[in-house]
């Protein structure tokens, strides 16, 4: 088995019109067991910026507090927060840095660029950044990501819609993938507010 | 010294996905045309349906030489049925002749992955999904190949297929009428091109009722 299937993981990136939404499944596992079914994966890294980390739990928690460290740094030079595109640099960066001994994630970052774009983007455990128009996906579950992200997508959906499209994308996706499931995190963000919804789906 | 390993295998995949939906007096079942081996295309008009009965029909991804194999063994025993029995064999009985057909060769298999369409005696659409052993189960709708992984969950959320162990026995059959499963599977072969390197060229879409077999194109992504 993959040392990426390990803890199992599915995680979406959408764009809709002048919004984003994030979302992931909640199940933390050791290979068939389930261990938590509350797993946090996608974190704030400020208002409008979001970042989600699927793969190995462990490194993807050792990371974030690496990058939330850089962000704060950042924070406290600049006296601003970080732009996404700059973010998605620094975690290409970092990732990169351990090329012959990588991390075992594979993140997706989503913000709110300037004039209110949104951006999102993924790049493998090494860092090679994956630029996005519609969607992103990372995870146990990325081939039925992509199959029904590809099928669901439409262009300039409004927040509302958009919530809908991308839980229906990831509840269908991820009961055809054992590892990853029980239930769904989703953040939809728009300039004025941050949405957080918690899913039910199928509990197994 | 390390163990010598053969590097000859018999088995190769020629990629391609394949879609079954049954309704309440149709079935409908399409493959794509492109086959392919590694990262090269043999050819992008290549028929993975076939017509093993009147109202029975198969499509077929994996190892073409296999499934070819395999149907050329279906319709020999199909004969045989007729000059016994008088008649055509019916969807669920040549879904059970398949399994066995597979199972016989449980130890060399037919790398063929199957989804078994067509109407049963009362003119109920079946849809029949089968591994490469001939494990197989009737569901209202399927898929199977190098991108069934990005179809299904899709035809889940679509369709959502009761499941056998339920009481009381539901319906296998889909609500949607023929146009709506044949657009919807023209939606779903379309997005699987986009993601899937080994489907695309063309889709082949047969549809099944009572007045006959008919057989529909759509041209798909060629990259």
């Amino acid at each position: 088995m993959s040392i990426f299937e390990y803890n199992g993981s599915a995680l979406i990136a959408m764009v809709g019109k002048n919004c984003f939404a994030i979302a992931s499944d909640r199940r933390l596992g050791v290979q068939l067991q389930t261990i938590a079914t509350d797993f946090q994966r996608i974190y704030k890294v400020h208002d409008r910026l979001f970042l989600g980390l699927s793969g190995l739990a462990t490194d993807a928690q050792t990371l974030y507090q690496r990058l939330g460290f850089r962000h704060k740094l950042y924070q406290l030079r600049e006296e601003r927060d970080m732009k996404p595109e700059t973010f998605a640099n620094l975690v290409s960066a970092i990732l990169y840095e351990k090329r012959f001994g990588p991390y075992f994630c594979q993140p997706v970052i989503a913000g709110l660029g300037d004039e209110d774009k949104p951006f999102i983007c993924t790049m493998d455990s090494i860092g090679a950044k994956e630029l996005a128009k519609d969607f992103v996906v990372a995870g146990t579950a990325s081939e039925s990501l992509y199959g029904a992200c590809e099928s669901m997508f439409k262009e300039g959906m409004e927040p509302e819609e958009l919530f809908e499209t991308v839980s229906q994308a990831l509840l269908s996706s991820v009961d055809r993938d054992c590892l990853s499931g029980w239930g769904g995190h989703v953040y939809v963000v728009t300039s004025t507010e941050v949405k957080e919804r918690i899913l039910k789906g199928r509990m197994d | 010294m390390t163990k010598q390993q053969a590097n000859w295998s018999p088995y190769d995949n020629n990629g391609g996905s394949c879609v079954a939906i049954a309704g309440a007096d149709y079935c409908v079942i399409a493959a794509d045309t492109r086959m392919s081996t590694g990262y090269n295309i043999l050819t992008r008009d290549y028929s993975k349906i076939c017509k093993l009965a009147d109202k029975c029909v198969m499509a077929s991804s994996g190892f073409q030489a296999d499934v070819r194999a395999l149907q050329k063994q279906l319709a020999a025993r199909h004969l045989i049925y007729q000059h016994q029995h008088n008649k055509q064999m019916s969807c669920p009985a040549m879904a059970q002749l398949l399994s066995n057909t597979l199972y016989y060769k449980r130890f060399f298999p037919y790398y063929s992955f199957n989804v078994l369409g067509g109407l049963d005696n009362e003119g109920k659409g079946c849809v029949f999904t089968y591994d490469a052993v001939g494990s197989y189960e009737k569901v209202g709708y399927s898929s199977q190949g190098s991108g069934s992984t990005l179809i299904m969950p899709f035809l889940d959320n679509q369709l959502k297929s009761p499941s056998p162990l339920l009481l009381p026995a539901q319906d296998a059959v889909t609500p949607l009428v023929e146009a709506e499963a044949i657009d919807l599977v023209k939606t779903v072969f379309a997005s699987a091109s986009e993601r899937d390197i080994y489907t695309g060229d063309k889709l082949e879409l047969v549809v099944v009722n009572a007045a006959g077999i008919r057989r529909e194109y759509m041209e798909l992504r060629k990259d």
